[in-house]
Order: C-alpha cells, then structure tokens, then sequence
C-alpha cells in the first residue's frame, strides 16, 4: 500500500465543505441539551415531586445506553409514532418530509441532555450555601438569587466540563452518518469511494477534528479565565 | 420594632428553640450571648427565615408573621426589612466589592445603577473600603471582607440588621478593625441584633444582653448588671469560664 500526500491535501479541502454540518449539528444539540439538561439538574436538585424521580430515571437510561442506540431509537421510532398521530388527527403531514439532520439533532439533544444534566448539577452543588444564604437576606427571591448569584457561580466552574462534554459531542456527531447525514465522516467516505484512498481521507478528517478540538480548548481556555477573574486561590 | 412570640425550632427530633420570646425596640443594640448549641444563631435566623421555625410569631414594624403558615410573600417581607452579616462573610464571590453592594440596590430595591452606585460607595467609603471598590472578595482580607458585609447591609437601610458572629473567623489581629465600624454604626441609632463572643464589645455597645443555654433566654438585662452581677447561676458559670480572672495558679 503506498500513501497518496497529495490525495490527503486534497480530501482536507473537500472535507471542509462539511464542516458547517458538523458544527451545526454539535452546537445545536449542545445548546439544547444544556437547557434541557439545566431543567433536569433543577428538578433533580431540588427535589420537584414526579420530575424529580422521572429526570433521575431519564439519566440512568440514556447514559446507560449508546449514543448511536439513542439516534437509531429516534430514527426509526419517531417516524412511526408522528405518521400514527398524524394519521389518528387526519392530518396530511409524514414523516417522510422530515430531513435527515432533524433526527440527529434530537436523538443528540437526548444524550447530551443527560450528560450535560450531570455536568450542570456538579456546577450547581459546588455552590456554597452561604451564597443563596446572602442572597436570600439581601431581599432576593429563589429565581433572581439562582439567576444573579447561583447559576454565574455555576457556569464558570463547570467550562472545564462542559469543554470535555461539548468535545464528546463535536467527535460523537460522527454517527449522524448513519442516518445518511453528510458530515465530515461521512463526506470522507463519499471522497474516497471514487478513488479507495480511504486512508488518506481519514487522515485529513482526523486532522480536521483536531482542529476543531483544539480550536474548542482555546475558546474554552479563554472563557475560563475571563469569567474566573474572581477566582484566585483554590487549589491550583 | 422586632417582636418574637414563642418562636419553637426543631432539627429533626432535638428541640433547638424552646418558646422563646424577645421584643427589640427601635433603635437598640441587642447582643445575644450563650455557648455553642444554646441556639442564640438559629434564633436569629429564624428572624429573616433562613431558619424555618416550627411554631411562633415574628414579626418587624407592621408586620407579623404567623410561622405555622406564612406565605412566600410575608417571607419575602421580613427578608426586605432585614440584612444580615454572617461569620463566614458570604460575599457574593463573583463581584467586586461595589457590586457586592449594589447588587440588592439594584436587584431588590429597584434602585437606578447610578443612584444604587452612589449609595453604595458612600457606604463603602464609610467603612473605610473606599479604594477597595473594584476588588474581588478573593483579593480582601478577611476583616476587609466583613467590612463589605457590613457595607452590603447598612446600603439597604433596613430596619435592623443581624450579625452573626461577625468576628468568629476573624484572626485576632482584624477583629479590632470590624468592631470599630460596628460600634460606628451602633452610634448611628441602627437597630443590631448581635450574636457575639466578644465579651467587651457587649459590655460597650449593647443597651441589652440577652443570654440563651439549652433554647431558650436564661437572663436579659442591662449589660452592667448582667456582666457585674448575674441573677442566675448559669450566667454566671458561663460569664466566668468566658472571661476568666487572672488567677491561674502553676
């Protein structure tokens, strides 16, 4: 087998055509599962009868089960149940006209929702007592104390995290393919098809996902200690 | 005017305040004294309800508040009529020391940015931490810290203010500095209710000491007559062990 340099080059530039789906995909999953996610954390932290247990029961399966599983449930499931319910209220509407990037983005808004959910509690739980104390005595109610004191407190020591878990999704997007989304992975296997330098165009995703990844540590890096001004000490 | 009326508390089965009655008059300095586990901090937490008592009345001014069943409005009312200052500072960590006393200005009060800002320098300025404005908790000592405290309750002009045990995690060196802005301010006419083991700022400041064991108020009275000669016998075990005469033999 001999390497194609040139071939790598040139499946990076067609590669990068896909980039957008990738990001696409990754950020709106993120961002929906980290409001999600909050709302499960808050249920769960404080203890909220029905959705308290139910976000709890929620966590454990979809952390218990893949991610791949979660798009293929959504895939094949969620068509089923909107042409039952469509069909039942005799509306016109099928499954058939949903794009392909839709299920991704809800089976992902799934899974991250529940990782994202741990990652918000951690952040919610590394906030003292004594802040909400303060907060309470200053005249504040529970929703303007979580929003002024708790949740800033919260966010800045969970980027660390939420870098790790956006990260996890950045690379985990990858499985879109399999419900024929057209994203890097998929693109490289599209590149190469026509020539079988699979290798060489894996290369140039790998390289891309790297870029991406690293670009995602810098950002996170910087938000880290624009937000953490207030915070020196600690144990570092 | 605070008027406590058989305030009960339990922490699960143990009965922490027993019927406790208290009536602070406007304008007075109260400190609460007593040893650990008597119940003298739980007792005035309950008056801003961030100590949920079982049974009793509290009330400030106008208001009164039934505790078997007050709404969240009528906690959000004394809340406003009060600040408090605790031991461990419980500066809000992510703001400066300006912010850390706009912050209820502006949020609670509904006070303009710049209104809230003037009012909060002055307040700062006044406890000595006008060059201070800008700097985080993080970066203040821990009596500089209690001072924002201080700040931070004093720019709500409330009714009365609670301390508790604002020079407990002081190092000895700093506690001078944060009871000299207390008493500055107790001159002012502000109504304090003080829960301290500073045995000689009772004795300065208070117009009243009150003295809990066990949950409920043992002795109260005039610091004079409390300090010098105490009607009952656990004052007056408790005032000995605090402040000891210097008559260790070796």
């Amino acid at each position: 087998m001999k390497l194609d340099p040139a071939f790598i080059w040139t499946a990076f530039v067609k590669l990068l055509s896909a980039v957008p789906t990738t990001l696409f995909i990754t950020v709106v999953s993120v961002a929906a599962g980290f409001l999600l996610g909050t709302a499960i954390a808050l249920f769960r932290i404080y203890k909220v009868p029905v959705l308290g247990p139910l976000s709890a029961g929620y966590v454990t399966f979809i952390r218990g089960t893949p991610m791949l599983v979660h798009l293929l449930l959504i895939y094949y499931g969620l068509p089923a149940v909107i042409d039952g319910v469509s069909a039942a209220f005799g509306w016109s509407f099928r499954s058939v006209s949903i794009p392909y990037v839709v299920f991704a983005l809800i089976a992902f808004t799934i899974t991250a929702s529940a990782y994202l959910s741990e990652v918000v509690r951690s952040g919610l739980l590394s906030v003292s007592s004594g802040q909400l104390e303060a907060a309470y005595s200053v005249g504040m109610t529970t929703p303007q104390a979580i929003r002024r004191i708790v949740f800033p407190q919260a966010f800045a020591a969970s980027i660390p995290n939420l870098s790790n878990s956006f990260i996890g999704m950045l690379h985990g997007s990858t499985l879109a393919f399999t419900v024929s989304v057209v994203e890097i992975n998929a693109k490289a296997q599209i590149v190469a098809s026509t020539n079988w330098k699979y290798f060489e165009a894996y290369i140039a995703a790998a390289v891309i996902f790297w870029g991406l990844t690293v670009l995602i540590e810098r950002l996170a890096g910087v938000l880290e200690r624009k937000i953490n001004i207030y915070n020196r000490g600690g144990v570092a | 005017m605070i008027r406590l009326r058989r305030i009960t508390k339990f922490f699960g089965r143990n009965q922490v305040l027993k019927d406790i009655d208290l009536t602070v008059e406007k304008g007075e300095v109260v400190v609460i004294l007593g040893p650990s586990g008597s119940g003298k901090t739980t007792l005035l937490r309950c008056i801003n309800y961030l100590e949920k008592p079982n049974a009793g009345e509290v009330a400030i001014g106008e208001l009164a508040v039934d505790c078997k069943r007050p709404s969240k409005k009528d906690i959000q009312a004394l809340r406003r009529k009060t600040a408090m200052v605790f031991q461990h500072y419980n500066l809000f960590k992510h703001k400066t020391a300006l912010e850390n006393v706009m912050e209820g200005l502006v949020v609670v009060r509904k006070l303009a940015k710049e209104e809230a800002r003037e009012r909060s320098v002055r307040v700062l300025e006044k406890v000595g931490l006008g060059d201070k404005l800008d700097a985080y908790p993080s970066q203040l000592s821990g009596g500089q810290q209690q001072r924002v405290g201080i700040a931070r309750a004093l720019a709500l002009e409330p009714e009365a203010i609670l301390f508790d045990e604002p020079t407990s995690a002081l190092d000895p060196e700093r506690v001078g500095e944060v009871l000299e802005v207390i008493r500055n301010i107790a001159k002012e006419g502000i109504t304090m209710i003080v829960v301290t083991h500073e045995m000689g700022f009772a004795r300065d400041v208070a117009n009243r000491v009150v003295f809990m064991d066990g949950g409920v108020i043992v002795e109260e009275g005039d610091p004079k007559i409390i300090f010098s000669r105490p009607k009952e016998e656990r004052t007056r075990q408790f005032l000995k062990r605090i402040t000891p005469e210097a008559n260790y033999s070796i």
